[in-house]
């Protein structure tokens, strides 16, 4: 990073070259640079410290624990990206749960239209948020705080707070289960999914008005992108994908659960920002927030192999977390001061 | 160069001696003498970059010269700061309000310096101050009213009595009239005149020169850094006040030689669009083919017509019809699908997307040109990216590069070629121009004159007169939200345009 530039300047003589670097490894560069050689460290250090740590069952454990942070936080980042949030995303996990396992059993309506009857709901719930934050200019804040506590309670209303079973199907048996070779359906599930929203963000006109609409929005409502549309679908995107991993929660514990998924929001944003978007919007990328997602859910799991008192766990997960930003916030000033 | 006015340095004001200032690669002033006497009101005046902006930061504290000294009241002005002016009776009201809008006037009056008694905050005395404050301007707001509640003349006043309440020598007023209407106006200029028979000393800071002969004792002109002339407002022409604004800059760019024929196919068509305050009754006919000027000093309602046009806001009364429909307050939406682009005056708040490629912020205008099945093709972005990149002359070597790492006259034309991707064929720029280097500015003009070439109609508006008869083939003038004078190529010469703009209503 120190000497690059100046190498670049001699061989082109412009200060176009140094402009040219600084796209070729900009801050988010040296992010996803820092991120993978944080995990790598992790990794080593786990390895040695807790003999467990490597072995395929406890990577696969790893994943599967990465899986459902990692699910929503694809839409999540994407949000976020637009410069809104979305803290609801715990308590919808929960509400579909329980939701499903009602429809499914109790309430009559069979499995396949209980699933159908979910995911539509996971899109009419994300698309009410969106709405009041573009149509009346609630913040998004406010709108998911309201449904952080009325989805939770709403479970826990309906349950009376206890687990719901769901009968035995092949269906959710293979949802809840694992490929041959070990590997958690709900893990391939996160990469598919991954894929696709790295598809979206990409490589799409919808996607890319995310970046305007958070970058700049009084910019894009001038360009002519219907921000209002914008902002209604990235809340889709987190209710629908909160709703798909309320469906994957139920086929593992076979039951809908008024009290699953606590504090998954928090996850959430935490591998988000330490994936190196900002939270003001406008800048982040998927593969940092997988980076993110895979750097929490090892960090975990590392404490709970060493054996680390449980309430301690957190105290440790908060101070590494926001370590992580500032080490990536330093980074990236640090990489742009020189490149500009 | 020197102060005509007869003094003795102890009754001044305002006392500038021989001041130079040098800012990284322009020389802002050069050996500047200004004086002002207590109770006058002095009007500045000078074109974007003449130097007006300078000499106002040095006398509030904001800047200390390279050479030379700043008295206020016979004291030097140190290296205090603004607070050392402040302290010296100096107090600053500038175009962009420094009120809190969600805090109540009397907070205001004492920001940051809150009236305590034993319990915190006072704000029974902090009311009562400040409702002397504001009687003393006949003002009647209640001291617990919200800033937000109040208009933006209002809110000057409240600023105006908040300087009142220190010890005022000196208060510089920095286009106060630029966003107000008439009647608002007439108010500002009574506080102005009764703060000078109290014995205060007022730089007014206005183009507007029926305002600054009913408020003004004198006026300074000054220009690339010097200061012209200072006279007495009753001796003062405005041919005079042009040519000294201009000085023989303005004879230097060539003009469009050939009138155009004026038989382009009219593609939008303006009648009696009124938007108070700031438009009243134009009519305004774009023909294909055609770079339209539009001249007037700040606040004369130009981004108003334009933002009019391309459906930002809503007029009161008038339409704006192209190929037969109206466009109207129908929305931005709709002008830009008839083929309306519009560049806005602050490129960075509200043009760009600093940290999206270039070539997105040029494809942003309309991603189905660059998609196929939803799906954006990157060949196709990079290809049409490419394409306006060349048409333009942009200088980067990836149109793929951030668009924060261009400067910002190839970032101007990228947020220009945004509306080329969208294939509109009106433009409407406003001020183009701005915080560009002069080899990027000559470029824009070319590629102005291009775009017209190819069929389109280009509505140019600058507050740099002397661009316009280099780059339009017709000039309208702008006073007061009106349309008063209409110039053609080859008969447009910034003198007239600029004396046309600022003369009395």
């Amino acid at each position: 990073m120190t000497n690059s530039p100046e190498t670049l300047t001699t061989s082109e003589g412009r200060t176009g070259s140094r402009r040219r670097f600084r796209v070729e490894i900009g801050s988010q560069q040296i992010n996803i640079i820092g991120l993978v050689v944080g995990i790598v460290v992790l990794f080593v250090v786990l390895s040695i410290l807790a003999p467990n740590f490597g072995t395929p069952r406890n990577i696969f454990s790893i994943l599967q624990s990465a899986a459902n942070i990692g699910i929503i936080a694809w839409a999540a980042t994407l949000v976020i990206v637009a410069g809104e949030i979305d803290i609801s995303v715990g308590p919808a996990v929960a509400f579909w749960s329980v939701m499903l396992a009602e429809m499914a059993g109790p309430w009559g309506f069979g499995l396949p239209l209980a699933i159908v009857l979910t995911l539509v709901g996971g899109i009419g719930i994300g698309a009410f948020a969106g709405w009041l934050r573009a149509r009346f200019g609630v913040p998004s804040f406010v709108v998911t705080l309201g449904l952080w506590l009325a989805l939770r309670g709403q479970a826990q209303f309906i349950t009376n707070a206890l687990p719901v079973p769901i009968d035995e199907s092949p269906f959710m048996d293979f949802l809840g289960g694992t490929l041959p070779g070990g590997i958690p359906v709900n893990v391939v599930l996160m990469f598919v999914l991954f894929f696709i929203y790295v598809f979206i963000a990409r490589r799409t006109g919808f996607g890319r008005s995310v970046y305007a609409v958070g970058g700049n929005a009084k910019a894009a409502v001038l360009s002519g992108i219907k921000v209002a549309r914008v902002r209604v679908l990235v809340f889709v995107g987190t209710g629908l994908l909160a709703a798909v991993v309320g469906i994957v929660t139920a086929a593992r514990l076979s039951s809908g659960n008024a009290a699953a998924a606590t504090g998954l929001e928090f996850d959430v944003i935490a591998a988000i920002v330490v994936g190196g978007t900002s939270l003001s919007g406008g800048r982040g990328s998927m593969l940092g927030t997988l980076l993110g997602v895979i750097f929490i859910a090892v960090i975990g799991n590392g404490l709970i192999l060493l054996g680390v008192n449980p309430f301690f766990q957190n105290v440790v997960s908060g101070v590494i977390i926001v370590g992580a930003v500032l080490v990536n916030l330093a980074l990236a000033r640090r990489g742009s001061a020189e490149a500009v | 160069m020197t102060d005509s006015l007869p003094h003795t340095t102890a009754d001044l004001v305002v006392d500038v001696r021989d001041v130079s200032k040098q800012y990284p690669n322009v020389k802002a002033l050069t050996r500047v003498d200004f004086t002002v006497s207590p109770g006058e009101v002095r009007a500045l005046l000078g074109k974007n970059g003449a130097g007006k902006s300078t000499m106002i930061r040095l006398l509030s504290g904001a800047e200390t010269p390279d050479s030379g000294q700043v008295f206020v009241g016979g004291h030097l002005l140190g290296t205090g700061g603004i607070d050392g002016a402040r302290a010296l009776g100096v107090r600053t009201v500038y175009q962009e309000l420094s009120l809190i809008q969600s805090m109540t006037i009397a907070e205001n009056m004492f920001m940051g310096h809150w009236l305590r008694n034993r319990t915190g905050i006072d704000y029974r005395a902090m009311a009562a101050a400040t409702d002397l404050a504001l009687k003393r301007l006949a003002l009647d707001f209640r001291p617990n009213q919200l800033v937000s509640e109040l208009g933006i003349a209002d809110q000057q006043m409240v600023e105006i009595a908040r300087a009142l309440m220190d010890d005022l020598k000196l208060l510089i007023l920095d286009e106060p009239t630029s966003s107000l209407s008439a009647g608002e106006v007439t108010r500002v200029l009574d506080v102005v005149a009764q703060l000078s028979s109290e014995g205060v000393a007022v730089i007014y800071v206005s183009h507007r020169l029926s305002e600054i002969r009913r408020v003004a004792s004198s006026a300074s002109v000054m220009r690339d850094g010097r200061l012209i002339d200072t006279r007495a407002i009753g001796e003062l022409t405005t041919r005079e006040v042009v040519q000294m604004m201009l000085g023989e800059a303005a004879s230097e760019m060539e003009p469009i030689e050939s009138a155009p024929d004026g038989a382009g196919e009219i593609l939008i068509s303006v009648r009696g669009l009124t938007l108070e305050p700031k438009l009243r009754n134009v009519d305004l006919d774009l023909r294909a083919g055609e770079v339209i000027g539009i001249a007037g000093i700040l606040g004369s309602g130009r981004t108003e017509l334009l933002q009019s046009i391309a459906g930002i806001v809503a007029p009161d009364s008038g339409s704006i019809t192209m190929a037969g429909r109206e466009l109207a307050g129908r929305g931005n939406a709709r002008a830009l699908r008839s083929g309306i682009g519009m560049t806005p005056e602050n490129r960075k708040e509200d043009g760009i997307f600093p940290l999206l490629g270039i070539d997105e912020n040029i494809v942003v205008s309309d991603w189905r040109r660059v998609s196929s099945g939803g799906v954006l093709r990157p060949r196709r972005v990079a290809a049409a990216a490419q394409t306006i990149v060349d048409q333009m002359s942009i200088k980067t070597s990836s149109t793929r590069a951030e668009l924060n790492t261009l400067s910002g006259g190839n970032q101007q034309k990228a947020v220009i070629g945004r509306w080329l991707h969208a294939d509109s064929t009106v433009l409407l720029l406003d001020e183009p121009t701005r915080g560009v280097d002069i080899e990027a500015k000559a470029q824009i003009y070319a590629l102005i004159r291009n775009l017209a070439a190819s069929g389109r109609v280009v509505v140019f508006v600058s507050s740099e007169v002397e661009e316009l008869p280099a780059v339009c083939d017709r000039v309208f003038v702008l006073r007061g939200g009106e349309l008063v004078d209409e110039f053609v190529a080859p008969n447009i010469s910034t003198d007239t345009l600029l004396a046309t703009a600022m003369a009395e209503h």
